[in-house]
């Protein structure tokens, strides 16, 4: 048999953001007597529950929005902080992934797509240092393009570590003795992740192949009103 | 300098700044020679920030914001460094700035900057108290916003200083000739109207009001600095309910201002501070048996002072139910620990003043003796007294080195015990790992074993056909 490939098998690790810091994209969409409030941003778990109803009210204040937005807001954050603690709990196995990230996003004036590769096994990663240095580096103006950067990353990585959960789960329910090779060959095929072997190996260079250079780059867009406008029709008509 | 919210009116000095969008500007007071940036507002607007912030600079962090926002600085997240505190505050002042003289909000800030928001929230109210941002030199009407951990009574003083200068030079002027009343005056609630004594007198208000609707209000009485028993009584009973609430202690206690009300809380006696449950005549009965435990209270507030490497080191006294405690707690956190120090050491020697007075009164041998031939020997006296001082401040040392002691041992056996936890923590990980790897390995051998039987089967059966 050839020498063991160490696949570098972790025992499962409890469910967290495969980052520094521990922090929840949180996503809200309210619409109340016609008024419709958008937003996203990070929210920390570890914070104090309170925290919630005082941020939901600074920003009603701030906003000038109708103060019945106050309990939605509220609400909407601690379910889906609640929805992120049931998976604390659990276990998830985080093995040698590195998974493409994908960044599709319009900010005002400002369209970005990117892609780039991600190390899951890296529980150091800081997707608001890389937003901010993004931004930085394409000299994007425009202030809060590194937020809504920061929260996809986040998004992304936060339903990759749901997956995972699922899988461990599913592992172990078919409990049968070869745990390592199942799990190898589940994350196989969810498609997203590649092998590190395979990437890295004798055969193949570090350097990319010219066809996935052009995917791999990233492409910053200033629009115009018009099109802004245009596109937001567009969403529009998509969401109804 | 202070290092709280201002203490005299709401007239501190303010340092004016000219705008300027570079980062590496070097303190507030500094003459900005950079032209005017043409994208910011078209005058010259100069930025005012309050003098108790003249702290502020772009490049370093001062003590009181390490005090303040403790999460950026004790290293227990990498992200949340010194660096990333520097990146939120100046992008949120920047962004002030460079709209001023709008307000800025919460959450334009918190749109803009990369962060987890809570944290952009403190950072946000935390300048937002300092005047560093939102700050209009007309702030005196408006009291400043304290975080809600910071104790009461300090926000309660800050608050209410703006403020009560404002009641108190509204006191007691005259309708009639506007003037300051002194001794009496008369104050119709009905229709609101102040009359000194001589108006009143003189019927100097105006008509279709009677005179029996006036009410004496004794001036001199208000302003005696005597409190009676039974303002005292109302003050007690108003702050065992109220705590640090002062706002609502004033009224409680009829006819005395909310600073009055502090400053002669502060002066009573300790003993009486520890009544809680009890009654008041029981109080002062244990007010001198509890006098003792006074002396090394006020230690604590020493060691409080002179813990040098634990900043926001509270947690001994904070959250004590004695109000008292508390306040000279947070006080000697936010003031920083050489002025607590000082402060202390000051408050010791005064007691240890009080303590020696009440000891010789009570009847010392060596004092009685020189008591007895009190003319001829005032030398003696005075040697003796210095004796005695010198003797209990050196018994006090003793004290204090004792427990400082005895606390280091604890600290230090506390980490030796943590340390131990977290290697036998270690070994069972190490145990685990090694036993999964065990594991795999045996089932890699079966599936060798596995594979090489179905060959074997497949070769022969293969041979048993060609034969």
């Amino acid at each position: 048999m050839k020498g063991l490939v160490s696949t570098g098998w972790k025992g499962p690790v409890k469910f967290r953001m495969p980052t520094a810091e521990n922090l929840v994209p949180i996503r809200l969409d309210i619409q109340f007597e016609g008024q419709r409030y958008k937003d996203a941003f990070t929210w920390n778990p570890s914070d104090p529950d309170n925290e919630v109803v005082v941020f939901a009210k600074r920003t009603v204040k701030d906003l000038k929005l109708p103060s019945a937005f106050i309990t939605q807001i509220a609400q909407s954050i601690q379910s889906q902080l609640s929805d992120f603690r049931a998976y604390e709990g659990q276990d998830m196995y985080t093995g040698e992934k590195i998974i493409p990230i994908k960044l599709d996003l319009r900010v005002n004036h400002t369209l970005i797509k990117d892609q780039f590769l991600w190390d899951l096994n890296n529980f150091e990663s800081d997707p608001e240092e890389f937003a901010r240095t993004l931004c930085k580096d394409l000299g994007v103006e425009d202030p809060e393009v590194g937020p809504a950067v920061a929260f996809a990353i986040r998004e992304q990585l936060y339903e990759i570590a749901i997956q995972s959960v699922a899988s461990a789960r599913e592992s172990r329910l078919s409990k049968k003795g070869r745990r390592g090779s199942d799990h190898g060959s589940a994350s196989k095929a969810s498609g997203l992740s590649m092998d590190l072997m395979k990437l890295f190996s004798f055969k193949s260079s570090v350097v990319r192949k010219r066809k996935d250079l052009d995917v791999y780059e990233p492409v910053v867009d200033l629009l115009t009103s018009e099109e802004v406008d245009a596109l937001e029709a567009r969403a529009e008509r998509h969401a109804r | 300098m202070a290092m709280k919210a201002p203490d005299s009116g709401g007239s501190g000095e303010i340092l004016p700044i000219t705008p300027s969008l570079s980062e590496t500007t070097s303190g507030v007071a500094a003459a900005l020679q950079s032209p005017q940036p043409p994208s910011s507002s078209s005058d010259i607007d100069t930025i005012y920030v309050p003098s108790y912030s003249r702290w502020f600079s772009w490049t370093d962090i001062n003590d009181c914001e390490v005090r303040s926002l403790p999460e950026f600085f004790d290293s227990r997240s990498s992200s949340k460094n010194p660096k990333f505190y520097l990146y939120l505050r100046n992008s949120i002042i920047k962004q002030y700035r460079d709209d001023h003289p709008r307000k800025i909000s919460f959450t334009d800030v918190r749109r803009t900057l990369v962060s987890d928001v809570v944290s952009i929230r403190r950072v946000f109210d935390f300048l937002d108290s300092w005047g560093l941002i939102n700050y209009t030199s007309s702030a005196s009407a408006k009291p400043l916003k304290w975080d809600e951990k910071e104790a009461g009574k300090s926000a309660g003083d800050a608050a209410s200083e703006p403020s009560t200068t404002v009641k108190e030079t509204a006191k007691r002027i005259c309708n009639g000739c506007k003037s300051i009343c002194s001794i009496a005056c008369f104050a119709c609630d009905k229709y609101d109207l102040t009359l000194c004594a001589r108006c009143y007198v003189r019927s100097n208000y105006r008509v279709g009001i009677n005179s029996s609707e006036f009410k004496r209000v004794e001036i001199s009485e208000e302003s005696k600095i005597q409190w009676s028993e039974k303002e005292i009584l109302l003050l007690l009973e108003a702050v065992m309910h109220y705590g640090d609430d002062w706002k609502k202690v004033a009224p409680h206690v009829t006819g005395r201002t909310e600073k009055d009300c502090v400053s002669q809380f502060v002066k009573l006696p300790f003993g009486e501070q520890f009544v809680k449950e009890s009654d008041f005549e029981d109080g002062l009965e244990a007010f001198d048996q509890i006098k003792g435990s006074a002396i090394p209270e006020s230690e604590g507030i020493d060691k409080d002072g002179f813990s040098p490497n634990k900043r926001m080191k509270l947690t001994p006294l904070a959250d004590a139910s004695n109000p008292i405690m508390a306040q000279a707690a947070f006080l000697s956190a936010l003031a920083g620990t050489k002025v607590a120090e000082a402060a202390a050491r000051a408050a010791v020697t005064a007691l240890s003043d009080v303590d020696e007075a009440d000891k010789n009164a009570s009847g010392d041998p060596n004092r009685q003796e020189t008591n007895a031939a009190p003319s001829g020997e005032t030398t003696r006296n005075d040697s003796e007294r210095a004796w005695a001082d010198a003797k209990s401040l050196i018994e006090k040392e003793e004290q204090e080195v004792e427990v400082a002691i005895k606390e280091t041992v604890e600290v230090e056996m506390k980490k030796i015990r943590d340390r131990i936890v977290h290697f036998e923590k270690l070994d069972l990980e190490m145990e685990r790992s090694r036993k999964q790897l065990e594991e795999m390995k045996n089932l890699l051998f079966v599936d060798q074993l596995n594979i090489f039987f179905h060959t074997r089967k497949a070769r022969t059966s293969e041979d048993r056909v060609e034969c």
